[in-house]
């Protein structure tokens, strides 16, 4: 694989998507966490552009960027106190959450690298139509009718439990 | 028409007595229960006059089958040969006439209407007894009349001693039960069937037949006198006589109808019907038994004051008579005498009961009177014991005297029937049955040179001389002389007509009209007693005899030729020998009865009307004697004194058995199990039961303690597990 | 740039998102880690979609299968609605508890 200028943004990209959902994990302070996770967010939007995903790079900002990441600062603001700000870390957690992960990053690349069929995929360049109206065709008119509209549903639900379960009980 | 007239027979004193209890059920009665049971029972006796023309021209046992149960050749059925149907019209007869009595008698009781019940259920019972082919139905109809007389007896339960006597008779007459009922399993045993004849070759009658061996014999002797047993007790034969005069605390037409008439005679109806079997052994006891009562209740009677207890003691002594008569082989005299003397011992009852219910209206004045008679009673009789005081005084002929002119008729009837009973000549019936008994006992002794029958015909002679003793000691103490309690005298009274009428029938009846049926051969027939004299035994041709009915002495041919019968057989010479020491016993007899009949009456007179002797100093000078038949033999003093102290004794032995070992084993053995047993279940159930239960709950409860503590509530720690354990699952899956 | 890279990318981020949820002491940062969970799989779908699965070729034209890409859309959906259910949970609990640390909210401890 020749190193090209898209190869080099490739990496770029994966690069920073790495290492500011690492800043997520270790940084003490939620409110540089949570603007380390958009970073992050952008990152993974980024590689669906490679992968020729447009609309879900687009979805991926709007949604996550525009929508849950300024949910998540909401409820740092309202949770959090000025001392609260901070994160505690225990040492003895922080091993063992450490060791776990590890070894499960571990048992991921090993899978990734022993699994023959995955192996020699690569990317041949083509470049596809825009996928919006694809999309479009297969949520609205063939086989994804049907989650559509459980996924409609279930927005709802969360919708009003999200509604439920934090407005302020009325007592008596 | 046999069947359709004896079920009429049955059926309609039955009919009111299940009126009666069915309107008892739904507490009503029925308005007229004295004229429903008369009616019934005139109906009965219509339907009986009915059956004797039926049976007249042919005299052979009508046999109907009346219940079969599968394959099992037990059939009731109705056996109707001349004595059924005599024995048919005497029941009906004299249960018609004690029910028209008693409408006088029993007038005002309180019970009256359950009165006649009773009586048309003792009708119906006795009536089912006397026309049962079979001896299970006998049976049947026995206990029933047995539960009849006990329910009559005690019709005044509020009595003490009716509740007393009642229960005594009921269970002494059991005694005899047992026995009766042991024989009829004996011959069942034998003979595989209870049915007497049923006019093929099962019956036992013909079946009896067959038997000729020693063994055979022997059995049939036991059978004969185990059945013989429940004659004793329900005819009061010694020893089980007791009951019968204490019976006398039932109503007096009871006493005339049950226990003089019908039931006790049940007994001697019973030994008739089993002629056939009986054997020269069991033939023996049946005489002595009769002879020794006869003679015994004879000598009792002479001595008692009860007028009550007087008959009683008369009708077990006739009974008794019977009872020889049978024995000695005279079966025709013996159902002779059981019907004449059911006519004139109802009616000597019946005039003992107007007599009664002439003084009834002293009842009111019982109390005082009792004891003034009580007094009155040790003054003139020194030797009387405590507990013979206890007569009614409306019984007790010390009260009684010069009641002729003002009871005439009941005076007259009951004069008929005592010279009935005392065998005065010719002019009544009496004279006759209790000749041909005589005459048949004697006769039987000549032939067969017993000295058995010598003395039984002896005792017999007695006891008749006795019979016109104590009768005319009766008649004179009560109807003539002067009056003894003047207070009671002067309140008696003439009974009304429904009890007059029945008095006169009965007088009727006492004089020689039914006799002709007897002494016409050709309508009762002994039945053959075939074992006995097989192979010599046959009946005699009829024409042989017919000679010597015409000629000799009318009146005894009948007795003569039947006992010729028995004892002659085949041989014609014989028989005519056998015919004519018959002929020749039966003058003897007549001539001696009418001796000591008249030594008797003669006896009587010159006691008790003119005074010529006292009896109490007869009394005083064989007071041994006297207090023997004072006293009725001790039997009630052996039975109470041995038999019930026995009982008693052996009861109370049982219940210290019974406290002693079976209690005390019981309560040994739950002593035991609680103290030992329990305590060993109860530790074990403490601590090892307990133990493991309480071991297990602790060690729950700490593991549980400690497990808990893996509950953290963190769900990061959960976490932990989790992600730690699927790391570990897929590593050792890869290691595998 | 073959499917192993993006795999590898996926791995690190799931990785890092597991051990957020694991080690974080706010409910908020865990919040964050599932959301790094999420993104890794759905750059999963994206991947798988876009190289495993061959393109249809109809009538010359080349039509690729985006199937994993609506999935992903799915799953932002669902991350959506999870990030709205799970900060109305963080707030009853923190109303509940004053406190929105995990190893606080421990009421279920045996």
């Amino acid at each position: 694989m020749e190193f090209t200028l898209k190869t080099f943004i490739f990496y770029g990209f994966a690069l920073i998507t790495i290492a500011s959902a690492l800043a997520v994990v270790t940084v003490r302070n939620i409110v540089h966490a949570a603007f380390a996770l958009m970073v992050t967010l952008f990152g993974v939007a980024g590689l669906y552009v490679f992968l020729q995903a447009d609309f879900l790079a687009a979805t991926q900002v709007i949604v996550y960027v525009g929508g849950i990441l300024v949910l998540i600062l909401f409820g740092v603001m309202m949770t959090s106190g000025r001392l609260e700000m901070r994160i505690h870390i225990e040492r003895g957690q922080l091993l063992l959450g450490g060791g776990i992960s590890l070894a499960l990053l571990m048992l991921l690349l090993t899978v990734i690298a022993n699994t023959p069929k995955w192996e020699n995929l690569t990317d041949d360049g083509t470049a596809f139509e825009p996928t919006t109206k694809r999309i479009g065709e297969l949520i609205l008119n063939e086989k994804f009718l049907l989650p559509f509209e459980v996924a409609s549903v279930l927005l709802l639900v969360a919708l009003i439990g999200a509604a439920l379960i934090s407005r302020k009980e009325v007592r008596d | 028409m046999v069947i359709p007239l004896i079920s009429i027979i049955l059926l309609c004193p039955l009919a009111a007595f299940v009126i009666f209890a069915l309107l008892g059920l739904a507490k009503r009665s029925f308005p007229r229960q004295d004229l429903l049971s008369t009616a019934a029972m005139l109906a009965a006796l219509v339907c009986s006059f009915l059956l004797l023309r039926e049976v007249v021209p042919d005299p052979k046992p009508h046999t109907v089958n009346w219940i079969s149960v599968g394959d099992f050749t037990f059939s009731m059925g109705f056996y109707l040969d001349s004595v059924t149907v005599i024995m048919l019209i005497v029941v009906t007869l004299v249960s018609s006439l004690v029910h028209i009595f008693s409408i006088g008698y029993m007038h005002g009781d309180p019970r009256y209407p359950r009165f006649f019940a009773y009586l048309s259920l003792f009708s119906f019972s006795m009536l089912f007894l006397v026309v049962s082919d079979n001896l299970l139905g006998i049976y049947i109809g026995w206990e029933l009349v047995g539960l009849c007389s006990y329910l009559l007896i005690g019709f005044w339960f509020e009595k003490d001693s009716a509740a007393n006597a009642c229960k005594k008779a009921f269970l002494t007459t059991r005694v005899g039960d047992v026995g009766m009922f042991i024989g009829m399993m004996m011959l069942f045993a034998k003979f595989k069937t209870l049915s007497l004849y049923d006019g093929t070759e099962n019956g036992i009658f013909t079946l009896v037949e067959g038997l000729s061996g020693t063994g055979d014999i022997i059995w049939l002797s036991i059978a004969g006198i185990l059945i013989f047993c429940g004659a004793i007790g329900k005819s009061a034969q010694v020893p089980l006589h007791t009951w019968l005069p204490d019976a006398m605390e039932g109503p007096t037409p009871v006493s005339a109808l049950i226990h003089a008439a019908t039931m006790v005679a049940a007994g001697v109806y019973l030994t008739a019907r089993m002629f056939p079997i009986l054997t020269d052994t069991s033939s023996l006891v049946i005489a002595y038994i009769g002879g020794i009562t006869a003679l015994v209740a004879a000598t009792i009677a002479i001595v008692r004051f009860d007028i009550k207890r007087v008959l009683a003691y008369s009708t077990v002594s006739q009974l008794g008579y019977m009872m020889l008569a049978i024995g000695a082989g005279s079966y025709v005299a013996g159902l002779f005498h059981l019907t004449t003397h059911a006519f004139f011992k109802a009616l000597l009852f019946l005039g003992s009961g107007s007599v009664i219910h002439a003084f009834h209206a002293m009842h009111a004045h019982h109390d005082e009177d009792h004891t003034d008679g009580e007094a009155h009673e040790h003054d003139d009789h020194s030797l009387v014991h405590e507990h013979g005081s206890e007569i009614p005084p409306d019984q007790d002929m010390r009260n009684m005297g010069g009641l002729r002119r003002k009871m005439p008729w009941t005076f007259g009837t009951m004069l008929v029937a005592t010279l009935s009973i005392s065998g005065v000549p010719f002019l009544f019936s009496g004279f006759w049955s209790k000749d041909a008994i005589l005459g048949g006992v004697l006769g039987h002794a000549m032939v067969s040179h017993s000295p058995h029958y010598y003395i039984l015909f002896g005792m017999a002679l007695i006891a008749a001389g006795i019979t016109a003793f104590y009768m005319f000691r009766l008649i004179f103490m009560t109807f003539f002389g002067e009056p003894r309690n003047q207070e009671m005298h002067d309140m008696a009274h003439e009974s009304p007509w429904v009890m007059v009428v029945p008095l006169l029938v009965l007088a009727v009846l006492s004089i020689p009209i039914v006799n002709p049926i007897w002494f016409n051969k050709d309508y009762v027939k002994p039945p053959p007693q075939s074992h006995i004299h097989a192979p010599a035994h046959a009946q005699l041709g009829p024409d042989t005899k017919t000679g010597d009915a015409n000629s000799g002495f009318a009146f005894f041919w009948i007795s003569e030729a039947q006992a010729a019968e028995e004892e002659g057989g085949k041989n014609t010479e014989k028989a005519d020998d056998a015919y004519r020491i018959h002929k020749l016993a039966h003058n003897i007899a007549m001539v001696l009865s009418i001796c000591v009949a008249g030594l008797g009456i003669l006896l009587s007179w010159l006691f008790y009307h003119r005074r010529r002797f006292s009896a109490e100093s007869v009394a005083t000078k064989f007071s041994p004697v006297y207090n023997l038949f004072w006293n009725k033999y001790y039997f009630d003093e052996f039975y109470d004194g041995v038999l019930v102290a026995l009982t008693v004794w052996k009861s109370r032995l049982f219940a210290q058995f019974d406290g002693a070992i079976v209690d005390g084993t019981v309560n040994g053995v739950g002593t035991v199990t609680r103290q030992i047993f329990a305590a060993f279940i109860g530790f074990f159930d403490n601590r090892v039961v307990d133990g493991i239960v309480n071991r297990v709950a602790e060690v729950t409860w700490a593991a549980g303690g400690r497990i808990r503590r893996i509950q953290t509530g963190a769900i990061q720690t959960y976490l932990f597990v989790v992600l730690g354990g699927i790391v570990l699952i897929i590593l050792i899956f890869r290691a595998l | 740039m073959s499917l192993q890279h993006y795999l590898v990318i996926s791995a690190i981020l799931f990785t890092l998102g597991i051990f957020a949820v694991l080690t974080r002491k706010n409910a908020i940062s865990i919040l964050m880690g599932i959301e790094l969970i999420l993104n890794s799989c759905n750059l999963n779908f994206a991947a798988f979609s876009r190289f495993v699965v061959p393109p249809e070729n109809v009538d010359g034209l080349i039509i690729p299968n985006i199937d994993g890409q609506v999935i992903a859309i799915f799953g932002i959906v669902l991350a959506a609605a999870e990030a709205a259910v799970f900060l109305a949970i963080i707030l009853a609990i923190y109303r509940e508890f004053g406190s929105i640390r995990p190893d606080e909210v421990d009421t279920l401890k045996g």
